[in-house]
Parts: C-alpha cells; structure tokens; sequence
C-alpha cells in the first residue's frame, strides 16, 4: 500500500465497513466525546481504555482491515515516538532524575520531562484512535450532512462537500501528469524535479480553473439558483447505542477523576 | 509540519481555537457574502481549496514529512483573499485529518492558526509590499512563499513551546523546537520559494487566457499590469 492512495483506502473503507449504515450522528457522538475525553485526560487510564476500545470496535465489530489499521497507526506512532524522545530527554523543569556531564554542558533529565512526555504519548495514541474510528466509519458525505443539520455554516458544508469531490478529481489528473512527468525523465535530479512540481502545479492551477468554469455551466443547465441540496437519508439514531454511549463516558469521567492525583512517573 | 492528533494537552488546544475562531468566522462571511452576489464564484473557490489540498500531497524531493501547503495556501491567498483562504485551509486540514490522517480534529485550531491564517496572511502582505517597493515579480514572489513558510514553521514551534515548557522556559523550549525544525524546514521553505516562482512564471505566460477564466475573482499577481483586489 503506497502512501498515494491512502485516501482510496480510506474512503473506500468508511463506505464498505460494517457500521456504514449505522446512524452517523452516533458514530460521530461516540468519536468526538471519546476524544475529548482522551485529550482533557490527566490520567493515563481513559487514553488506554479509549485505544482499546475503539480498536476492537474497529476490527472486530466494524470488520476494517488490520492491515490498514495497522498502516494507518504507523506513522503516528512513530512521529510521537520521536517526539516524546526529544520531550523525555531535553524538556521539563524541577526535580532532576539524571545528570550526564558532557563535555560542553551538563545535560539533565527532568522528572517532569519524562512525566510529560509519557503522557504526551498516550494522549496521541487514544486521541488517534478515535480520528481513526471516525475516518474509517463514517462517510464524508455523512458527516457533512450531520454537520449541515447541527447548523454549522451553509456555505462552509457547501463548499466542503464540493471540494470533497474535486479532491478525487484533481488526484486523478495530478496522478497523470505526474506518471508523464515521470516516463519524460522529469524527475532525475532535485531541481528537475522542483521544476517539474512547478510545472505540474501551473497547470493543475489553469485545470482548476477551467474546471469551475465548466462545472458553473453544468449546476446552471441543471437549475442552480445558489444552493447545493443533496439528498439526506439518514438511519436514525438508536436510543440505546447513544444511552450506552453516555455510560461508557461517564465511566471514564468518574476512573478520570479516581486516578487524577496518580503520578505517572 | 501539522501538529498531531492529542498532541497538544489541555487548555492549548482549545485556546488556539479560540483564537482561530473569530478569523475563520470573518471569512465565511466573505465567503457568504461573494456566493451570494457572485454564484459562479462558488464551484471556483472549492475548486480552489481542492487545488491546496493536491498541492499539499504532492511531496518535494529529499525532504520527508514535507508539505507543500505553504505554495498553495499563499498563491490562494494572493488570489481570492487571505480572509477566504483561511476557511479554505481549514477544510482543507480537515480532509487532511480525515482522508490522511496527518494532522487531527483538536489541534485543527492551532493548525489553521500556522498554516491557514499566519502563512497566507504572511505571504500576502509580503506580496503586497514587494509589490509597493517596485521588486521584480520573480523576487517578490519567492519573498513571499519562502518566508510565509517560515513564518508558519516559528508559529508551530512557538505553539508547541507554550504547551510544552522546558528548563529554559518558553524561550529556551521555544528554541529547542525551532532548532530542530529548522534543520528540515529551511531547505525546504527555499525549495517552496523556487517551485512558486516557476509555478508564477508559468501561469504568467497564460495569463490572458487565466484573466478571461476568471471573470469574478481577478488575478492579481502576474505581470505589473495586474490589479490588486482581495476577493471582490
């Protein structure tokens, strides 16, 4: 699986996974309340528990495939790796837990440093965890949609949704000029290549244009008059998954608030 | 360079979305204010926002990680506003979240913060002012997409530096974070200058055919004969 067409993956997945029928707006409640939670945690258990979870309801219960969850928690886990490394060993302030004497500084390693960084990891992997489940769940268009009845900005759902759509297009187009530039040699050296990425930027630009134009034509012989309306068939939320939902928060909220004054180190 | 998912503790996430708020809140009203008196204007400008996000997952060589958000971002801002482009980015972070998992929903105001609001704005007003002070078209425009990328790397590190102190303070965390990024991001905001200045030169030579393309948001940037208008 190449990085480039990660966003097929994913999208193809959110469409085909075995919650896709499910109500979006439980779906989204679930995620959002579990990442905030996640994120305010001062404790590392909520983090642990929150990651847990929201794995097994993705690989067992949604059936997504443990190779693209795996491929997708790569390379979060690897830059906050390398970030909590950095926070661990130059970060931090107070109580000192080694000292090393180089030659040209002395190099100390805080508790607090440590302390933070460890927190720091655990918040990233659950917090993740549960972009994760909403990614692969739930449908751009679903979550548009649910955000479109939450009374966020008209123009803003518009214009995402719309550009939801050129994404994949201009993709497309970019994949075959790129592949061209490619075969041309256009990509031996650094600076051919930057020269090719302007190239290829220039235009996609003029592409982008002409596009809109085209599309402007197209929404008008179709009777545009300023409003997009997509059609809006929702399943409805069950009472019981959103009640569960609510117990499952609260139950971290109250180990939260239990396991507060637990140092991590 | 997006901050991750989780990344950022308690309270800052939620201050730089507050912060970010007011400023994406203004643009939408532009935006709303053009898609009403101008409907053409509305598949333009996603078109747009689709156009910063490609450019953004097309990598420049050497460099990993890297990202060329800062290019489309500034031309977007030179083009339809800086005030529009920071709703445009803030979509686009969001499918950046969403179909790449790079970056994340929480730190999605500090993000808009870096690399929609500082960097476009940033690059705008040094457009503006090269513009002003007579430069060469090919001087002003690698000024501006070279340092609105660097801007946006300082804003990240002062961002990650009031979350996370060190012994040193902020200022001494502040360092720490810019020091390492620097050793990445300065060769890299060069090469962003470069691939602006061949992507303006380019469309400068089909600039009669953008100008008539583009009869609701002028293109202001190519050649001197062009007009400075934001938006419209």
């Amino acid at each position: 699986m190449s990085h480039s067409d990660i966003y097929t993956q994913i999208d193809r997945c959110a469409y085909t996974n075995r919650f896709a029928k499910t109500s979006p707006t439980t779906k989204i409640f679930f995620a959002l309340s579990a990442l905030i939670i996640s994120v305010s945690s001062t404790s590392l258990i909520a983090p642990i528990i929150i990651f847990a979870s929201t794995t097994l309801l993705l690989l067992y219960f949604a059936r997504v495939r443990v190779r693209l969850y795996l491929f997708l928690l790569a390379y979060p886990t690897f830059m906050v790796t390398l970030s909590c490394l950095f926070i661990a060993l130059f970060f931090g302030t107070g109580q000192p837990i080694a000292e090393i004497a180089l030659p040209w500084f002395n190099w100390t390693i805080f508790r607090s440093g440590v302390a933070m960084s460890i927190a720091t990891f655990f918040r990233v992997e659950g917090a993740v965890s549960c972009l994760f489940f909403l990614v692969l769940t739930t449908s751009v268009t679903d979550l548009f949609i649910t955000l479109r009845r939450a009374h966020v900005p008209k123009v803003l759902v518009e214009m995402s949704l719309l550009i939801y759509r050129y994404i994949f297009v201009l993709l497309e187009v970019t994949g075959k000029m790129n592949t061209a530039q490619k075969l041309r040699l256009g990509h031996s050296g650094v600076m051919r290549r930057i020269r090719s990425l302007g190239l290829l930027a220039g235009n996609l630009f003029i592409r982008t244009l002409e596009q809109g134009e085209r599309t402007f034509t197209a929404m008008n012989a179709r009777g545009y008059d300023g409003e997009i309306r997509v059609l809006e068939d929702m399943p409805p939320s069950s009472k019981t998954a959103l009640a569960g939902i609510a117990v499952f928060d609260a139950a971290l909220v109250v180990a939260v608030l239990f396991t507060m004054n637990i140092g991590v180190v | 360079m997006h901050i991750m998912e989780g990344f950022l503790p308690s309270p800052w996430w939620e201050i730089w979305f507050a912060i970010t708020i007011p400023i994406v809140a203004y643009g939408i009203y532009r935006l709303t204010k053009i898609t009403k008196s101008h409907p053409e204007a509305k598949p333009l400008l996603a078109l747009m926002g689709a156009f910063i996000f490609v450019l953004s997952a097309l990598k420049l060589p050497s460099v990993t990680g890297s990202c060329s958000h800062p290019t489309g971002a500034g031309l977007a801002a030179v083009v339809v506003g800086p005030g529009i482009t920071s709703v445009l980015s803030l979509i686009v972070l969001v499918f950046q979240a969403l179909l790449l998992a790079h970056g994340g929903l929480t730190t999605l105001g500090a993000n808009t913060f870096s690399m929609g609001i500082v960097g476009p704005f940033a690059a705008y007003a040094i457009w503006i002012a090269a513009k002003k002070a007579r430069l060469p078209t090919s001087v002003g425009v690698f000024l501006a997409a070279t340092l609105g990328d660097l801007l946006t790397y300082v804003t990240t590190s002062a961002q990650l530096a009031v979350a996370f102190p060190s012994n040193g303070g902020i200022m001494g965390s502040f360092l720490n974070f810019g020091g390492i990024f620097a050793v990445t991001q300065i060769p890299l905001a060069i090469g962003e200058g470069i691939l602006a200045v061949i992507l303006f030169d380019f469309l400068a030579k089909y600039k009669g055919k953008l100008l008539d393309s583009l009869k609701v948001i002028k293109l202001p940037t190519v050649g001197a004969t062009g007009r400075q208008e934001e938006g419209q």
